[in-house]
This record gives structure tokens, sequence and C-alpha cells, in this order.
């Protein structure tokens, strides 16, 4: 595991290499701000303060005119005469001290590797980070995380943006005044007495949900010296019908982990498991594994309302009203119980039956493939979904013995089993009530993200002190008292605890470059610990724990400790499954139906929220890469929309693009740009959370249309009696790809199943017809001869679109943002682009997604264009870009059948900031304006990879080099290696029954193959 | 000998297919050089003024698009992925192009030994001279870098030990079009030289004397000079023949060696040497009809050249519409979904279409009328179609250049394309260099070949003689 590299990891107390290059005295933290620890060759100079300044001169995007700006112009002008004054003259203003001794594990040049952690949904995933003197520059997944098993989601991958995010909040501000922390401890500790003196009966917390040991910890001490205090855990887009559903299903509070390792058939009720929640990474991966071909290929069923990544992977789609999603439910279980080996299902199958009637032929045949699957089945619900269709849920899978395979439950790793919007609810009364007068936030924006009818902006005014603890100062942090920044997760000690319990250290890989604290800190400043430091918080709690636990700690913890650094889990904590679950189904009818009775009703349309797989809840609205992504199913970036299906926008006169109100019975309103989805369901709007955000990042701000007016917490994910009216106004959306049909062309070959178990059927013709090598008259060029042949493969059974690999390569190869703009007009820089074709019915589409970047064709349309040699071909087949030598023709990308070229049509790194600049990976040029660029195979890692084989007097093994696109996907849809080798992964794949060449006719010999796509449809639904 | 003296010399001439003369009214050499040689003299007048105004206005464009070009990058323009080549190629494609017809009309001509270029050859020469620099312009620009461009495309011992790409039709792209400037920079200039030493000779002050004087290069009129002279204009039609085929078959081959649909075609070569000459000689229709109105030309540029070109350009129209025919013809022929596609889908009804449609109507359409000689014989009629042609010949590198990228073999990957205020500013501008390049040119040298006028004049008057000798030696005089 060459990126993991826990031998040469350094010692872990030591903070990493960040602080190699510390700067003497300058201690001020305000004007300091981003040059604490670091000096660039650029600050040397000066001159980029100067710019800097006068870039806040203007707004953002004024550098963004058509045309010459007069900032450029001026800028031009006046170049001359900086370059003939003294700027160039200067002498550094500030001292540079190098290391007197290098530390042993760092050699100049080399990446270190570290393993730590993140959390986003209280549950944590494992991280290696890659460090270049002491800068973080990429996130891999921790392939000893038993979740996430090295695989990463666009979220993760997206992190090390948000750290070097020069909109990061730098102050403590108290009462509108900066303040140091130093003093405001001084305050707190006053403060904690007098609240401390009633038992902390009007203090309160809203944290996060977490599922951390140390802030469990200091939860528990702070109740014991604070008993009346309370902790709310929440999160405004937490699965709260999947934990009340489980209550109610079971009697006790469980967590729900689903399993797809085995399972045979799987019936997703509004859950795009695939690319959110907690599980997405380990569902991804398992649901793929079970994608090949063949007697144990799996089977997925999806009804949702809006198109999702996972409905897009669906055999069978049935598009409903998310909330009809419960009646649904009901219909399946009233199917089931007449099934043998459900009949336990009878009394629910009685309960009054929800309005609207679904596919009943839809529903026998589910039903009847659930139940031939027993014991390998699954039936799995959404977020968004009531407590009562969670219940129903469970008490299937119950039925059906999938409990121990496909699912198992689990006594809460949580610290709350409420976390969600019901939790606030209950701040929110005390709030009204006047019965809190210390709030301590550090749940993420809760202002911004809570439902409307909780007015917690006005609500927060009313309490004499609040203090937040957040990343941004976002719209949370302009109505508190007091605000302390975060450290970022990689700036961050802590810990954090799996899905499975087991625990892993969060370890910074950079000291704060904006002083930031951890949420550690901050609870522990009201146990008069604040000035400890979040290290020897977490390090102090894990040495009680292992003594307390009776671990073998030997000689001296510190060994124990870093062992744990290093390998990124502490295996003892792992926990185990509840085994004992039962339900008893007569019982829960009783409780469910009056549940059952609260369905949403009433005419009009249906609103739906949905969480952004970009922004997640807003939090992440200031990460450039995670804006400019294309959305998975609609490809739209930079924006939110509101999206219909083509049945209901032509009913209300709409088309994509028009701008349209959204209004609600209570009278709220909100205007958006409509999108017409394919597959969505009628009469439903789906709009993304997250979006219009008004915080102080720039990014953020203004992207997209706020809908958290609408949202209601009695109405939380779906919302009837809406009305959708045409306003004035059209919106051109940046579309990363606006035609959505294939032309007959099968770019992304599908079949089914039984088609491909047919020896000799059209589809293996087909394949055949498109793998031959077409006839030339040149000799090709003989590989066989060379150490390495470099080939991919990617598996469109196992691609689901969800993005990963996209932003793992921007992160890898340095690529830039362009703005919305800049993406409407057809520029955007991701080396790949996620191919999104529909087939079939508009309102009821097959989705198939094709992951196409540079193919690294052996006789390739853009080598002999080029003028002056700038793309050529290396010995080993990989297709070079020579940058230097580019001068910008873009014939090599007109050339290109792929159009797997980009151009960098402007400087996209021109106003990039400096701190920004520490993410780039010093491995991969920077391109400059007028140069073509394009998928290199990650060709540094290849060369890095071979200087390490060639040390060690061997050839590279099969594995041994993982392509950033590889290594980030959960699903495992890449493969990359030397077809030299036959036993290769990647040979095996080339010569798979499922092999094709993507536009191979013409003759360019792709190096990236492609392996068909099948799907396995229920022969009762044909 | 009294015949000549009373009967006018351009009446008569020795064509039995067309009787009408190719100079006419009584012309002396001194009422040639009047017309034709002085106004270079004479101050310029309003309208003069009025069109260098607004040209050098254009020409304003142009440095402002140039400067934002360069300053901002190609970001400027239009220009995405997957259409990496727009306004630029189209109108480098388009501008070689009209200067076709001044090579065809100097050198093939020449050579075929047409009498009636003589009164049009200087003006179409100086319009592939100007045509040509628009067109360099754009290879060098359109560049991401051409601070680098500007001489890594040139097979130059550089210490990088890196040589251009011969394999890539923009290198020869280089050399064909530096070729062909050069060659006509050089046919303009030598075809100049007597009438420049005749302006020296007749120049009214001693500065213009002085500078005619040097461009003359010291050309006295001798039997030695007419030989040489002679000699070397005939070398340089030879060389600039094959020119006229060659450059725009290596513009084609910018296209047509690719693996573009709508581009990997071999009637290219052809097809686009035959729209070069098609669009260079309604060009200069577009210029010559204006001229011999104001600058006084209408007796050396007669109906009959006019009538001549229209002839040429529904010949070349023709052709262009084979071209088209073709296209189409091997798309559907060749069976290959996605050149079907291109021609018959995303030409004809994609996004753009109505671009191919204006390319059909102004291309294949509008000179059908040329066969009705009334129609060739009307200057507005002329006028109107020339303009039209120059639009469609525009139209159809759109159609080549972006209607071919927009929509290749990836549905996933298809793109748009709108030109920015850059584009409009750098073909505006363009048109500016052009435009002021020629007023210029019309100002201070002869726009009609006065020399070869001169001779034209002496030598029909001459068959005249010769004719009328004979016609009163058999009939016994009519006269």
């Amino acid at each position: 595991m060459s990126c993991h590299d826990h031998d040469t990891a350094k010692p872990p107390g030591k903070r990493s290499g960040s602080l190699a290059i510390v700067a003497a005295g300058d201690e001020t933290p305000a004007v300091a701000a981003g040059r604490k620890y670091w000096r660039s060759v650029e600050e040397r100079s000066g001159s980029p303060d100067i710019l800097k300044a006068a870039q806040r001169e203007f707004p953002p995007g004024a550098s963004e005119l058509d045309g010459v700006s007069r900032r450029s112009f001026v800028q031009l002008l006046s170049a001359s005469a900086a370059l003939a004054g003294g700027v160039a003259c200067q002498r550094p203003n500030h001292k540079i001290v190098p290391f007197v001794r290098r530390p042993p594990e760092v050699t100049p040049g080399n990446p270190l590797h570290f393993a730590t952690a993140y959390s986003l949904e209280g549950f944590g995933s494992g991280l290696v980070v890659e460090s270049h003197s002491g800068r973080p520059t990429k996130i891999e997944g921790n392939p000893d995380h038993p979740d996430t098993a090295g695989a990463t989601n666009s979220i993760e991958q997206a992190l090390i943006l948000n750290l070097y995010d020069h909109n990061r909040a730098r102050q403590i501000r108290h009462k509108g005044e900066p303040a140091a922390w130093k003093s405001l401890l001084a305050e707190l500790a006053t403060r904690s007495q007098t609240l401390a003196a009633d038992g902390g009966a009007k203090l309160r917390f809203l944290v996060e949900p977490s599922a951390s040991p140390l802030l469990a910890d200091l939860r528990a001490r702070i109740l014991l010296r604070y008993p009346k205090a309370k902790f709310v855990s929440y999160s405004s887009v937490a699965a709260e019908g999947q934990s009340e559903g489980a209550r109610l299903a079971f009697g006790r509070p469980l967590e729900v982990r689903n399993d797809l390792s085995q399972a045979a058939v799987i019936v997703s009720l509004d859950a795009d498991f695939l690319v959110d929640g907690p599980e997405q990474i380990r569902l991804a991966r398992q649901f793929a594994a079970a994608r090949t071909p063949g007697a144990n290929m799996n089977r997925l069923y999806v009804a949702e309302p809006c198109l999702t990544v996972t409905g897009g992977m669906a055999d069978h789609r049935l598009r409903v009203r998310g909330s009809e999603i419960t009646g649904l439910a009901q219909a399946l279980v009233a199917e089931l119980s007449k099934l043998p080996g459900a009949e336990s299902l009878a009394p629910l199958a009685a309960l009054p039956k929800s309005p609207a009637g679904p596919d009943a032929k839809w529903v026998a045949a589910v039903a009847k493939d659930l139940a031939r699957a027993r014991g390998k089945g699954l039936l799995i619900a959404g977020r968004r979904q009531p407590a009562a269709v969670h219940a129903l849920v469970n008490a299937v899978n119950v039925a059906l013995g999938n409990v121990g395979t496909t699912v198992t439950y689990w006594a809460p790793v949580l610290h709350d089993t409420s976390n969600g919007i019901e939790s606030l609810r209950g701040l929110v009364e005390d709030i009204a009530a006047g019965s809190v007068e210390t709030l301590i936030i550090t749940a993420s924006n809760p202002v911004y993200t809570a439902p409307a009818d909780f007015k917690l902006d006005k609500l927060l005014a009313r309490i004499p002190n609040t203090l937040y603890w957040g990343l941004y100062e976002d719209e949370t942090a302009q109505v508190v008292t007091t605000f302390i920044p975060a450290a970022h997760p990689l700036e961050s000690w802590g810990d954090v605890r799996g899905l499975g319990g087991r625990a892993s250290l969060v370890q910074p890989l950079i000291s704060p470059l904006w002083s930031g604290l951890t949420d550690a800190d901050v609870l522990a400043s009201l146990l008069g610990e604040g000035d400890l430091g979040s290290h020897q918080l977490v390090k102090e709690f894990w040495r009680k724990r292992a003594v307390s636990s009776g671990w073998n700690v030997g000689a001296s913890f510190d060994g124990l400790w870093e062992s744990w650094l290093a390998k990124g889990v502490i295996d003892k904590t792992a926990e185990m499954p509840d085994t004992s679950v039962a339900t008893n189904p007569a019982l829960l009818a009783g409780t469910l139906q009056p549940l059952l009775a609260q369905a949403p009703k009433g005419e009009g349309l249906e609103l739906a929220f949905t969480v952004d797989q970009k922004v997640f809840d807003g939090r992440f609205g200031n990460n450039t890469w995670l804006q400019e992504l294309p959305h998975p199913i609609t490809k739209i970036t930079w924006d939110n929309a509101i999206l219909i299906s083509k049945t209901t926008a032509t009913r209300l006169g709409l088309e994509t693009g028009d701008f349209a109100r959204i209004e609600m019975a209570g009278g709220a309103q909100v205007t958006g740009p409509v999108y017409m989805q394919p597959g969505h369901a009628d009469d439903t709007i789906t709009v993304a959370l997250g979006y219009g955000r008004s915080g102080s990042e720039e990014f953020a701000r203004d992207v997209g249309f706020n809908v958290g007016a609408l949202r209601s917490s009695r109405a939380p994910w779906f919302d009837r009696g809406v009305t959708l009216t045409k306003t004035s106004g059209h919106k051109k959306f940046g579309i990363t790809q606006d035609h959505w049909s294939m032309e007959g062309r099968e770019p992304a070959m599908e079949t089914h199943l039984a088609e491909f178990m047919k020896e000799g059927s059209e589809f293996h013709e087909r394949v055949e017809g498109r793998r031959a090598p077409v006839a030339t008259i040149h000799t090709p060029v003989d590989y066989s001869t060379q150490p390495y042949k470099w080939a991919m493969s990617i598996d469109l059974n196992k691609c689901t679109g969800c993005n990963a690999c996209v932003v793992a390569c921007q992160s890898e190869n340095n690529i830039p943002v362009v703005g919305r703009d800049n993406v409407r007009i057809g520029r955007e820089m991701q080396w790949i682009r996620l191919d999104r074709y529909y087939s079939g019915e508009i309102e009821d589409p097959e989705v198939i997604h094709q992951p196409v970047a540079c193919v690294h064709c052996e006789t390739a349309p853009c080598e002999y264009v080029c003028p002056v040699n700038a793309t050529v071909h290396s010995d080993e087949g990989l297709n070079e870009m020579v940058y230097n030598r580019c001068i910008g023709t873009r014939y090599c990308s007109n050339n290109c059948p792929y159009k797997a070229r980009r151009f960098n049509f402007l400087d996209y790194h021109e106003d990039v900031p400096s701190t920004r600049k520490m993410a780039t990976n010093p491995d991969v040029t920077v391109r400059s304006r007028g140069i073509m660029e394009k998928c290199t195979y990650c060709v540094q890692r290849i060369e890095r990879t071979r200087i390490d084989a060639r040390v060690e007097g061997r050839k590279i093994r099969d594995g041994e080099i993982l392509t950033a696109c590889q290594q980030g996907c959960p699903s495992q849809a890449i493969v990359f290696g030397s077809l030299n080798d036959p036993g290769s992964q990647v040979s095996r794949q080339h010569q798979d029954a499922r092999r094709y060449d993507l536009l191979g006719e013409l003759g360019t010999r792709p190096r990236t193959i492609y392996l068909a796509r099948v799907r396995n449809p229920n022969p009762d639904l044909a | 000998m009294s015949a000549p003296a009373t009967s006018p010399a351009g009446d008569l001439t020795t064509d039995p297919v067309d009787p009408r003369p190719f100079i006419e009214g009584t012309q002396t050499d001194q009422t040639i050089n009047d017309t034709l040689l002085h106004h270079v003299f004479r101050g310029a007048g309003k309208g003069w003024w009025a069109c260098f105004a607004v040209a050098l206005a254009m020409l304003g464009c142009l440095v402002v698009a140039l400067t934002v070009t360069l300053v901002k990058g190609i970001g400027a323009w239009g220009n995405n992925i997957p259409v990496g080549w727009a306004f630029d190629i189209i109108n480098f494609v388009w501008w070689i192009g009209i200067g076709h017809a001044g090579t065809l009309i100097s050198a093939i001509l020449l050579l075929f030994q047409q009498k009636w270029r003589t009164s049009i050859n200087r003006f179409a020469e100086a319009m592939t001279l100007f045509a040509v620099m628009c067109a360099l312009l754009f290879p060098l620009i359109h560049t991401g870098r051409p601070w680098f461009a500007a001489y890594w495309l040139l097979p130059y011992p550089s210490v990088q030990g890196i040589w251009p790409q011969f394999k890539s039709p923009l290198v020869w792209d280089v050399f064909a079009v530096s070729t062909y400037f050069t060659i006509s920079l050089l046919f303009w200039f030598l075809g100049l030289i007597p009438d420049l030493a005749a302006l020296r000779d007749s120049a009214t002050s001693k500065v213009k004397r002085t500078i005619y004087g040097m461009l003359a290069m010291g050309w006295r009129g001798s039997g030695r000079h007419w030989a040489e002279y002679k000699w070397a204009y005939l070398l340089l039609a030879g060389l600039s023949t094959p020119l006229v085929l060659s450059v725009h078959t290596i513009v084609s081959f910018d296209f047509a060696t690719s693996v573009m649909p709508g581009w990997h075609t071999t009637i290219f070569p052809p097809y686009f040497v035959a729209g070069a000459i098609f669009s260079g000689f309604a060009m200069v229709m577009t210029w010559m009809i204006p001229a011999r109105q104001f600058l006084g030309l209408k007796h050396v540029v007669t109906m009959r050249h006019l009538e001549n070109m229209n002839k040429v350009m529904l010949a070349t129209g023709m052709m262009v519409s084979y071209g088209y025919i073709m296209e189409h013809f091997i798309a559907w022929y060749s069976g290959n979904q996605y050149e079907f596609a291109q021609f018959f889908e995303v030409r004809q009804k994609g996004p753009l279409a109505p671009i191919y449609w204006l390319m059909i109507f102004c291309n294949v359409v509008t000179p059908q009328i040329f066969w009705f000689k009334r129609m060739r014989t009307s200057l507005a009629v002329m006028w109107v179609a020339s303009i039209l042609i120059n639009v469609g010949m525009w139209c159809e590198r759109f159609v080549i250049v972006v209607i071919s990228l927009h929509r290749d073999f990836l549905p996933a990957s298809w793109g748009s394309y709108a030109p920015t205020w850059v584009d409009i500013c750098l073909f505006t501008g363009t048109i500016g260099l052009f435009s002021t390049l020629f007023l210029l040119f019309l100002k201070f040298v002869p726009a009609v070949a006065v020399t070869e006028v001169k001779e034209l004049r002496h030598e029909t008057e001459h068959d005249a003689h010769i004719e009328a000798s004979l016609t009163a030696g058999v009939t016994g005089g009519s006269h």
C-alpha cells in the first residue's frame, strides 16, 4: 500500500512536519492570518500582499467580466513600471528558519502519509492524508478502516479545499469585538461559577450528532458539574425516522446497519444508499461487488420520487411521490403476508391503507422476489421516510429472516438517539420559554438549517449568552454574542467512532492556519480545561480508557498511542450487533395505526426536500470543487433547481430554466429556476437544501436559492398543498451535459443478464464487434517488449456515477475551478467527464453512467495533429502532454473523438489566494493559460512507484499503483495496471466477456476499455 | 494610317464570340494616364476620406480585440470544448479563400493569355495580399501561447532539439501560407514597378518623386528591362499557378486529415479550391463595382469584365454545390452513422441549422441567377449576389468548423457555440484592416495596371489596324 506509509509515519505526538518552516516573531493573529506558519516564495517578495489588497477593493467576480477588466489593464500598464521599480530589489522581510537537524522521517520531495478520521453525520470514516513538506495535499480513504476500506466520497476528497479556504473564520469575536482565547477563557471561568450555582439549569448545548468517545467523556463531566444542563444533538438532515422506526419495531433505540455483501434482492424505499448516509461507501462497495454478472448477481428495486444515483442503478425503478412510499410499504407488507414464510406480517397487512394505489404488479413482483430471497433480501428505507415506514421495513426484514445477514441492529453508537429536528424542537421550546441563558453551539450553522417555523435567528437573539463554534462566520455566527473559529478536522486532535463502534483518532496534519480551536476545546473550557489543548485532552482520555479497559499498555502508553495513530483505527473498541431483536407485528400494528393517519394529505403539488450530494446541508457551500461538480444526475453545477417531471412542467407551462414561485399553503414562498428531470414523479417538486447561503463565505453566497423558508418542522421532508407558478425570467444553468440521449450510438453498452448468460447471443456478437482491432495500413507499435503496458478498465456495472473519482482527480492533478459562467459555455476543467445517458421513456428512463477521461489511444488522433510535438506517446503507452511545449492550437482537442481534453482558456490560477495554493500537489505541474491538459493516468504516481521499485530492484507489482480515481472509487469500478503482466487484474478485465472499446472502430486502440453494464431485471416485470 | 485615329481603338476586337471591347471609348496613352495614374497626385476626395474613416474605426476594433485576446487569453472568445476552433479558423480560411481570386486572375489567366485580366489583375492581386495578411493574423493569435507559436512552428535548429511535427497539417499550413504570401507580394510588386516608374516620372513634388523613385527600383523602361521584366513576370506567374491549388488544398488538410465527422472527407481539397475562387471572385466584385464607379474606371473595367467574372462565379459555384452533394452522398453511401448524423441531422436539423441553410441559399441558389444574361449584366444584381456569396462562403466555413465540432461522436460531449463581442470585433477588425489597406492602395498606387492597359490598347489598336487594312484590301475599302 504505497500511499499509506505506516512505517515512515512520524512520531505522532510531534504534529507532523507542518511546523517544519516556522516564522520567527509575528504573533498578531488577525494580521498574520494565513502566514503564521508558512512563508512562501511569493510572500517574500511582498507583492502578493499588494495584489491581494487590490483584489479586495473589488467585489468577487469583478475579474470574471468579459474582456479586459480595468484592473488587469492597469496591472499591465503598471507591470513595466513595477519591474523597473523596487519590487524585485526588495529583500525578504521575514527570516526563514530551516531545519537545523532534519527529522529522520522527512525526505525532501517525498510525501508522508498520516492516518486520521473525519465524521460528517456522527460516524467517522478513516482517512489517509498525503502531506508534502508539512502541507496536507490529498485525502484518501484508510484501507485499514473497516467501513471505508480505502475509498472516499466526493465530499471527503474535497475537504482539503475547506482547510485552505481563505474565507474561513480567523478571529474570536466576543460581543462584536476581537478577543483572545485566554481572555475568553477567563470570562468563561467566571461565568461557569454562576452557571454551576443553579446546576446549569439555564445552560444548553446544541451539538453536532457525534459518537466521539472524547466528547462523550466531556459531556458526562459537564453534566456532573452542571447536572441540569442539557445537550441537544442536531442535524437538519438526520435520519430521525430510522431511529424512531427501530424504537417502534423493537421497543428500544437501535441503530440500523445494512450489509449488501450477501444481499440478493435489495428493495430501496426512497433510500439513496449508494451516495447518501454514513454507510454509503461500504454499501457502494458491497453493492458493486455483487454486481458481477452471474447466478449470484443481486437485483435492485428502487421506489423514489426523484431520480437518484441509487435509482439510476436500479434494475426496476418505480417513481412515486415521497409521501406515497408509506402506502407502497404497506402494500408490500400486505403482499408479503400472503406469501409463505412471511405470514407473521398479517397483522400489519390489516392496517388501514394509505391513499394512492401503488403499482400492484410491481409490488407483487417485488414481494415475491423478496420472499424468494429469504435471508438474503433487504428492504431499506431512506432518511426522509417517516418512522412508520422504517418500522414496517424492520418488521419485514425480521419476518424474512434477513437480520444477521443483510441487516443488523446495534445499540446506539451515537451519543443521542434523537438528533434531528425533533430534538431541536425541545431546545426551541426552552428558549421560547426563556429558560436558556447560555447556549453553546457546536452544531453546524443551525440558524441556516433550522426549519423556518422555529425562527431560530430571532430566538437566539433573546439569549444573553450565545457561543458559536464554526468554521466560517456563517448565518449563525452573525447572531451570536461570542464566535470561536473552528479548527478544520485536518488541524484538529480528536476521535470518532465508525459504524461498528470502532474508534479512530483524528490527528492534525498541520497546525491551525488561523488559530482555530476544536469542539473539545470549547466544551473543556466549561470544565476549566480550555487551555489544555485538544491533544492533551484526547490523549489523556485514551490513556485512562486504556488503563480502565485493562488493555495491555506495555512499557509506556506512547507506544500504544502511536500504533493507533499509525493504523488509524483502535481495534479493541469494536462492538457487536444486538442479536436479540424481535418484533411483535400485532403490537406494532397498534402503534402504527395513529402514525399512519398522520401521513401528509391535501391537494396540490407535493414538495420534497433533498440532501445535496455536493454542499450537504449547506456546510460545503464554499467548497468550489464541490460547487463546480456536476450533480450526478442533473449535471448542474453551481446551482440547485426546482426539479419537476416533464408532465408536470407541461401542465404548468414551465420549461427548464424558467423561474417559478413555490408557494406553501401557509404563505411562505421561494422563487427558483425549474429543471425538468426525467424519471421524476408527477405532481411533486424536489428542491435541494443547502443553497442560497448568506454567510460570509464568498463562493457560497448567492449560489442557488434557499428553500429554508419553505421547510417546517411539521413536514421537514414532504409537504402537500404547494403551488408552483411561473414568474418572469430565465436561467441558463451551468450544465456540463446538455444531451441525454445516446442517439442510437451506444457509447455505454448494456444488456440484460439473460442475454449475457446466453452463449453466442446478440450481445456477445455486438461486444465482439467492438473489440476487434481495426485493420490498418500501419504496423502497430509492439508494446509487449516494454516492461509495462499501462491500461485501465472501467466497469459500467459498478460505476454509480457518484463523482468521487472526479474530485479525487481534481485534487490529485491540481485541476482549476472555472466558475459557473465558464461551465455554461463548456469550459469546465475536470479531467473525468461522467457521462450520464437516459434511455427508454423520458418519464421512466433507464440510466447509465460512463466516466470518460483520456483513454490513452495507442494510435492517438490527438498526437499527429499537434504541430509542435506537445502530445506524444511514451514507450509504455501513455499519451503524454508536454505542458511546456504546448502552444495551445486546440487541434488535438478538436481531433479527439472522446473530447477528453481540457483547455486553459483563461488563467484559472490567477486569482487563487495564497493559502489555496498550499493545496496543490507539488508532483503535478500547475498549468498556465493557453495550455491543453487531460488525464495522464496519474503519471506522477507511476513514476513515484517506479522509483520505489527501482530502489528495491524489482518490478512494479500489480495493484501497487492506484490512480487517484481508482483509489477514490467507492465501488471499485476502475482498475489500472500493466497489460504485459498476464496475471494483472487489468489484463483479466481486458479479457472479460463484457469488454468493449469505446469508439474503437475509429482505429484508436484505446488503453482504457469499458465493461458493459448488465441489468438484472425480474422476468415477472418484463 | 488615318483609320485608327478616326475609329475608336476600343471598339475593335479580335474576339469573334464576344465583340465587346475591353477598353471603352477613345483612349490614348494620355487619357489612360489621366484617369488611371494621376489620381495618385490629386487630393483625396471626401468620399475616400469618409470610407477611410470607417475603415480606420473598424481597424480600431481589431486593435482592441487583439489587445483583449493577448491580455486575457483565448477565453475572451466564445471557443470552448468541444468547439476548439471557431471564428478564428473560420476567418482564417475565409480570408485565405478570398485571396485566391487575385492569384487566379494574375497568374493562371496570364498563362492562358486571357486579355480581360489586364484591367482587374492589379486590383485582385492587392486583394490577395491584403486578404492573406488578414488571414495570417489568425493562425498566430488563435494559439494559447502566441509568443511561442510565433517561432516553434518554424523548423529552426533549436537548442531544445525539437522540430515541428511534420505530420501535422498546421505545420504544412505554415509553409503553404508563408510561401503564398511571399510569392503574391513579389508578383504584385513586380507588376507595379513600371507604373511606379511612371508615377516617379510624372510626380508633382520632390518628396513624391523620391519615394516613387525608390519604389521603382531604377526602372528606366529600356528594352532590356522590359525583356527581363516579362520573363520574371512569367516565371512568378508560373510559380503562383500551383499555389492557387496548393494553398487551399493544404488548408483543407487541416480538416480532411482529422477523424471528425464532417471533416474527414477526401473531397475537401478540390472543393476548398473551388470555394476559394468562388469567394475570391465574389470579393473582387464587391469592391470592383463601387471602385469603377467612384474612381472612374468604367472605361477599363467594362461590363464584359464583370460578366466574365460572373461566369467564373457561376462555374465555381456549381463546383462548390457539387462538393456539397458529394459530401452528403458519401455520408449516406459510407453507411457511417457518425457521418450520416453530421450531414443529415446535425447540419440540417441541429440548433445551428439556420447557418447551414443560409449557406445553401447563398452558395447554391444565388449563383444560379447568372445563367441569365440580364442578371449577369445588372450591376445591382451582381453586387448583391457577390455579397451574398461572401456571406455564404463564411457560413460554409462556420458549418465546417463549428457545426462539425459541436456535435461529434459522444453525445454527452456535445456542446454549443456563441461568439463573444471580441470574436465579432476581431472579424470586423480584419475587415477594417483589409479596407484600410485597400483604400491606401487605391489612393497611392494605380489600381489598374496602367502599363498593361496601355499595352492592351496598343495591341488591340494594332490588331484593328491590320484587320482594317485587310478588310480594305479585300473589299476595296469600306471607309
